[in-house]
């Protein structure tokens, strides 16, 4: 059997399981929700204001929600001393980080499109007519912060601190991730220069590729006693 | 001392300690188990037997000396010695928003195992899980999650096996299950390596046990072939 196949096993094994549990997608949508609603009401209600302020207020509604999610997939793990079990599979580890990567990079993901028509709606500001090109600022920049978010949740599962040692460690690594997606997507929505918003994507996906790279190399590390 | 070993060897540790912290939890443990013998360990809470089978799945690595399982060294070869072991902790290691079914799957896909969804009823049927397949493992007693840890060592093709107190929790029937795969486990030639309070129970099947105290090792009744 492929590696791929292993890799795919341990997303869906998160991804179901979040399914029928709906805890992190609970807590994320209504802690994105707030933020987005209390913003918009203190920022408003002059327009360019709102316009300006939008790309920011969508990228850290995603990113305190990410980190929610990242911290919940290996609570999960933590419940039934799964982990344990799931390190002693005959396996690469770094398999197991790319499952719960992929895992939680599809639930970013799918939050960020949701939440994005919010933000618009909300900011009385539109998509842009190059509203595709936002779609891939989300994938890329939810996939580096994923990369990120999903080690250090790793990084920290068994510390008693966990909850607030994970925002701690990763936020000043992600902030690189999280100004160029925002940079990204204001370019798009404000109807800028598409070349410059061209230029903050591909440093995305350098990013992204990047801590792809690393996290994969060292993920090992991370999670031997 | 120059004991003579004829076969071949499942467990070679030689001056093996482990510490959390600064305390040592094992001290110079050296153990030489042959292959297809069942060795039982026992000892006070805290003694250090789940440390040592721990060490031997590969999930803690020595702080000293170390050691072989099929003569693959547990640090430098972990992932062929996780291909030759399985380890059961006394609780846990399933995730309770999948069913039983799901969690077995999901264990022979990562075992590397091509396992017909037939033949995980079957494994299912035969630790009385049968009927509760498709239930999600957080409903589960205590009793009826150890039987789903017995399924997947039924299932598993690992040629050493380390349980940790397998008797917990499970009813007389279940137990019996426990007696079952240990004498399966024999005739087919594995290793089993168990820490046991249920001496009585397990003695039967033991070729040899092992008191395991402060750390150390001794003998506490052998039959043939482990040397320690």
């Amino acid at each position: 059997m492929a590696e791929p196949s292993w890799v795919l096993a341990i997303a869906a094994k998160d991804l179901r399981q979040e399914v029928r549990s709906k805890a992190v997608t609970v807590a994320t949508l209504f802690f994105s929700a707030i933020v987005l609603f209390i913003l918009a009401f203190s920022l408003g209600p002059g327009e360019a204001f709102l316009r300006n302020a939008a790309p920011g207020v969508l990228w850290v509604a995603l990113a305190f929600a990410g980190v929610i999610s990242a911290a919940q997939s290996y609570q999960s793990e933590l419940e039934e001393n799964a982990l344990e079990q799931l390190l002693l599979y005959p396996i690469p580890r770094a398999v197991i980080f790319l499952g719960k990567l992929l895992a939680n990079w599809l639930f970013m993901s799918a939050l960020g499109l949701l939440i994005l028509p919010v933000t618009a709606v909300l900011f009385n500001t539109g998509l842009g007519q190059a509203w595709w090109w936002l779609l891939a600022v989300i994938l890329l920049g939810t996939l580096g912060f994923s990369l990120i978010a999903t080690f250090y949740a790793a990084l920290t599962a068994n510390l008693r601190a966990r909850e607030s040692l994970l925002p701690v460690l990763m936020f000043p690594v992600v902030i690189p991730v999280l100004l160029a997606a925002v940079r990204a997507t204001g370019e798009i929505v404000r109807l800028g220069d598409l070349a410059v918003a061209q230029d903050w994507l591909k440093l995305l996906l350098g990013f992204a590729l990047v801590y792809l790279v690393i996290c994969t190399a060292i993920f090992h590390f991370v999670v031997e006693e | 001392m120059g004991a003579v070993v004829v076969g071949v060897l499942a467990v070679e540790l030689y001056s093996l300690a482990r510490r959390y912290g600064r305390n040592y939890v094992l001290k110079e443990i050296n153990l030489t188990v042959s292959a297809g013998k069942t060795v039982i360990l026992r000892g006070d809470n805290g003694a250090g037997k789940t440390t040592l089978l721990r060490v031997l799945s590969t999930r803690l690595k020595p702080s000293r000396g170390g050691g072989k399982v099929y003569g693959y060294d547990l640090v430098r070869q972990a992932d062929e010695v996780r291909q030759r072991v399985i380890y059961l902790p006394v609780f846990g290691g399933h995730y309770p928003m999948m069913s039983a079914l799901e969690n077995l799957q999901l264990a022979a896909r990562l075992s590397q195992q091509r396992v017909a969804g037939a033949e995980l009823e079957t494994q299912l049927e035969q630790v009385g899980l049968l009927d509760v397949r498709h239930k999600l493992v957080r409903t589960f007693s205590s009793g009826m999650k150890k039987r789903l840890m017995l399924a997947r060592l039924r299932l598993s093709q690992a040629r050493l096996w380390l349980l940790d107190e397998p008797y917990t929790a499970l009813d007389e029937q279940g137990q019996g299950l426990v007696d079952e795969l240990l004498l399966s486990a024999k005739a087919q030639g594995k290793t089993v390596m168990m820490a046991s309070h249920e001496l009585k129970r397990a003695e039967a099947l033991a070729d040899s046990i092992l008191a395991v105290a402060q750390g150390r090792l001794s003998h506490y009744r052998q039959r043939e072939a482990v040397y320690g």
